[in-house]
């Protein structure tokens, strides 16, 4: 039964590394959880008044466990404490954190990792002899194993660390397309790209010659998977598409998306940003030819991100950026280049920030991508539900059922309200953070027929009571407006 | 040494008058502060937090604002009001219900000024601005606006109840920073700060539009930049309002440009009256253009000649702002202005071409002037049909 409502794939070996670690009692996976089922329950009626909805989603809830017992040992609950940023207050009010689609914060496992490496043994990697150096290297290539662990790649010199995935879709986008790409050749993306992978397309496709195909939103406002497949042909030579949308909150079915690209001879890249910081991603599985993420989305700091590339197609690619560390041999007119993926890092990479990103994969591997993605599922339908539930508010991108599995954030506006004086009001009478503007995806807004929206974004460390202070805020704050109008 | 802590401590009874509300009694370290030469232990207490901090520390950072060198004689009046409003009010929920107020009262902006000309910068929401001259008094500019969003409508409000009503040179010389003196910047995200700035940026340059170059040669800091000025300003104009050009007597030019360099932005209402002009002021704009000869630079009536000659264009906006980079690096050693310039073509010669090849064109144009010191260009190109449907 939860097989079907998983799209996503089976977890890795780590798994059961996380049981082991894992405090929480509640056995797991559970057939009572409640997931996708409050939508059916029949004590909808309850749902108006918001302080029922804790009532609710506990009763419908593990019958293994007490309520109270359940709410005080949520995963936001244990995890809160990790997460020193968090308490502290903002104009005077309890900060409420709700922008982690925007950028995620940091467990002090990653800041300790990062202190660590800047106190003990920071020194530049893969040059010099000494023991400094050496221990930075390992460090930095262990973290390298990490990530390609954590996406299960096959071998860790697919992994090519970048400043951030929009540096590793350029990276793409410069190197392969600009020696792949020509006039004629076909771009396919979604309307619901982020702009990162949209812009260094369009700047390729001007080079080239080649074109942008974009796939359009069904009314259920998810991209249309059924025009996908008519827009794909031998003319595409690329498909950029994302896992998640940090906008309408739907997943692509990736696997699918990925056999149809290759039996057309087009390649696959994947914006995972959204996705793998909150579920399993396993790129044997969905087979894409090349996947980009950023750290500072998943616990780990700014400043650096990834491209995972199938070592065949890396090998094939000239480099991107020029410089150190890149190179083979140099003479004064030409220089021979190095394998991937140092063909790739070009210069001083940001080498604490790598390690950091290694801690942060620990951390999350030490709680469990399944566990962290189940617990969202939830705070994701309680989260839709509350705010369908305030009037005048709508809601962008498709409604959680039971095939249909929502990210934990909602883009949304308030009629007659502009998100910003939203955003604007929450954040300064109720210490509420949230984010107000097209989040990186005009075309999306556009296509909607906005100019913007507001969105409210989660992760592991909330909770449900956060979702109830951020509903009342909402509609206190959209009292206030009204009362001006 | 007992003079010293004798003197010292006369300071101690000074310090609640300067900062009346802020809870002193908790707090050793203002105190202390003086005892660093005496004693080699300093604790500090933090202030606690409540609701009622926040406008606390408003109000102490807006009056150290004013003891900072703020002269609010040089404001509009109206703007002193609106000040002094906004500061007797502490509540952040009360300020933002004032500026929700001002919001309502001001009157929606007609849709066909509701265009990229009019748009503010840098505002995660629409706002429009319009400018005009107050049909009652020549010398004065008077403000329209509107916005999406209730609370930057506010501020829009602000400034246009604000700079009403005011000549352009006082309008300009309206610093940004004033809009601490509000003690808003604590209670609204740097970003719609940004576009409040961006808003006054934009009005006083539209002020400056309309009735130009007095206040623009100050800024410059050279009077003689003033013909090219006039002559960019000319072609920017859309509203019908406009007026420069007129006289094209060159000695009364000549002498009412002694009168404007000497008239040091005080607002007179002598050379606002001199440039105004009856009817379609374009061609006036040209033939004073010719008249100051290019003595005065010049380039953007050469720009305009090239562009004119090989493009024929339906429209042609050509704006010297180089005002706005004076300073940096590329126009240092290029006082005389002409650095910096938009321009916004429309020309049938553009059909077919991608907007990477447009620019090319007009650059390609141009190519004498940007390597005579003519800096940057900034370009809008569009076909006819294009500029009609935007």
């Amino acid at each position: 039964m939860m097989a079907s409502f998983c799209h996503f794939p089976a977890s890795p070996p780590h798994q059961s590394l996380s049981k082991l670690l894992s405090p929480l009692r509640r056995p797991r996976p559970h057939p009572f959880l409640p997931n996708v089922l409050c939508i059916f329950n029949p004590n909808r009626n309850r749902i108006r008044a918001g302080s029922q909805f804790r009532r609710l989603s506990l009763s419908s809830s593990s019958i293994a466990l007490p309520p109270e017992e359940l709410d005080s040992s949520s995963l936001g609950d244990l995890t809160r404490p990790d997460f020193p940023i968090l308490h502290q207050e903002v104009n005077g009010f309890n900060l409420v954190y709700l922008d982690n689609a925007a950028t995620s914060q940091k467990p002090t496992a990653v800041l300790k990792a990062l202190n660590k490496y800047y106190e003990s043994y920071n020194s530049n990697v893969h040059r010099a002899i000494h023991s400094l150096s050496a221990e930075a290297t390992d460090e930095y290539e262990q973290a390298r194993t990490k990530v390609a662990a954590f996406i299960n790649a096959s071998k860790p010199k697919e992994i090519v660390f970048t400043r951030n995935a929009t540096e590793a879709i350029n990276l793409v986008a410069y190197s392969w397309g600009l020696s792949n790409l020509r006039s004629g050749d076909e771009i396919l993306l979604t309307i619901a790209e982020h702009h990162s992978a949209i812009v260094p397309w369009q700047l390729v496709a001007q080079k080239t010659g080649a074109s942008l195909k974009f796939v359009g939103l069904t009314k259920e406002e998810v991209p249309d998977i059924e025009q996908l497949k008519e827009l794909l042909s031998v003319k595409t030579k690329i498909v950029v598409i994302h896992h998640v949308s940090n906008v309408l909150g739907s997943a692509l079915p990736i696997e699918d998306v990925v056999a149809w690209s290759h039996s057309v001879g087009a390649k696959v890249l994947v914006d995972a940003c959204q996705s793998i910081p909150h579920m399993v991603v396993d790129v044997q599985k969905l087979d894409p030819d090349f996947l980009v993420a950023s750290s500072h989305k998943m616990c780990g700091p700014t400043g650096v991100g990834f491209l995972y590339g199938k070592s065949e197609l890396l090998s094939a690619m000239p480099p991107f950026l020029g410089g150190g560390e890149m190179i083979a041999d140099v003479f004064q007119d030409y220089s021979t280049f190095a394998e991937p993926p140092s063909r790739f890092e070009a210069g001083t990479p940001a080498i604490g920030e790598a390690i950091g990103l290694g801690a942060a994969i620990d951390y999350l591997m030490g709680i469990g991508m399944q566990r962290i993605h189940d617990y969202e599922k939830e705070l994701a339908n309680y989260l839709y539900l509350s705010l369908l539930a305030i009037p005048n508010v709508r809601i962008y991108g498709p409604a959680p059922s039971e095939t249909v599995h929502r990210a934990s954030l909602c883009s949304f506006n308030v009629e007659n309200i502009h998100p910003t004086d939203i955003a604007t009001i929450l954040d300064k009478q109720h210490g509420v953070a949230i984010r107000s503007g097209h989040h990186c995806a005009q075309p999306l807004h556009r296509s909607l027929g906005i100019s913007a929206s507001a969105r409210a974004s989660l992760y592991f460390y909330n909770n449900k009571k956060e979702i109830d202070v951020f509903i009342r805020a909402l509609k206190d704050t959209i009292d206030f407006f009204i009362s001006f109008q | 040494m007992s003079t010293v802590s004798y003197s010292l401590r006369l300071f101690y009874p000074k310090l609640p008058q300067i900062l009346p509300k802020t809870p002193v009694s908790k707090s050793p370290f203002l105190p202390s502060e003086p005892l660093l030469l005496f004693s080699s232990s300093i604790s500090f207490q933090r202030l606690p937090k409540s609701p009622l901090s926040e406008p606390v520390r408003a109000q102490q950072q807006q009056q150290q604002q004013r003891e900072a060198d703020v002269d609010l004689s040089i404001f509009p009046s109206k703007l002193q009001e609106i000040i002094a409003l906004f500061q007797s009010v502490s509540e952040p929920k009360a300020k933002y219900q004032q500026l929700l107020h001002y919001g309502a009262q001001l009157p929606p902006l007609d849709l066909r000024f509701k265009t990229d000309d009019h748009r503010v910068r840098g505002c995660v929401s629409q706002v429009w601005v319009r400018a005009f001259r107050d049909p009652d008094d020549p010398t004065a500019v008077r403000f329209e606006a509107d916005s999406d969003s209730a609370l930057t409508k506010g501020l829009a409000a602000l400034l246009v109840f604000g700079l009403s009503g005011s000549p352009a040179p006082i309008i300009a010389a309206v610093p940004p920073g004033f809009v601490r003196l509000l003690g808003l910047q604590q209670s609204l995200t740097p970003s719609r700060n940004n576009g409040f700035l961006n808003m006054l940026k934009l009005m006083q340059q539209k002020a400056l539009q309309l009735y130009s170059q007095v206040g623009h040669s100050e800024i410059n800091g050279v009077s003689d930049s003033m013909g090219s000025n006039l002559g960019a300003q000319g072609g920017i104009l859309e509203d019908k309002n406009s007026i420069l050009g007129g006289e094209t007597n060159e000695t009364g030019k000549n002498s009412t440009f002694r009168e404007i360099s000497s008239a040091n932005g005080s607002g007179d209402s002598l050379p606002y009256g001199v440039l105004k002009v009856d009817g379609d002021g374009m061609d006036n704009a040209n033939v004073v253009q010719k008249s100051l000869g290019g003595g005065v630079g010049g380039r953007s009536k050469r720009i305009r000649e090239r562009l004119e000659r090989e493009l024929s264009p339906v429209e042609l906006e050509v704006e010297d702002i180089s005002y706005q980079h004076a300073g940096h690096a590329g126009v240092r050693g290029n006082n005389d202005g002409e650095t910096h310039f938009n321009v916004r073509v429309v020309s049938k010669e553009f059909e077919g071409k991608s907007l990477v090849k447009r620019h090319r064109l007009v650059y390609d144009l141009l190519q004498e002037e940007l390597q005579s010191g003519l800096h940057a260009l900034s370009i809008v190109a569009k076909t006819p049909s294009e500029s009609q449907s935007s």
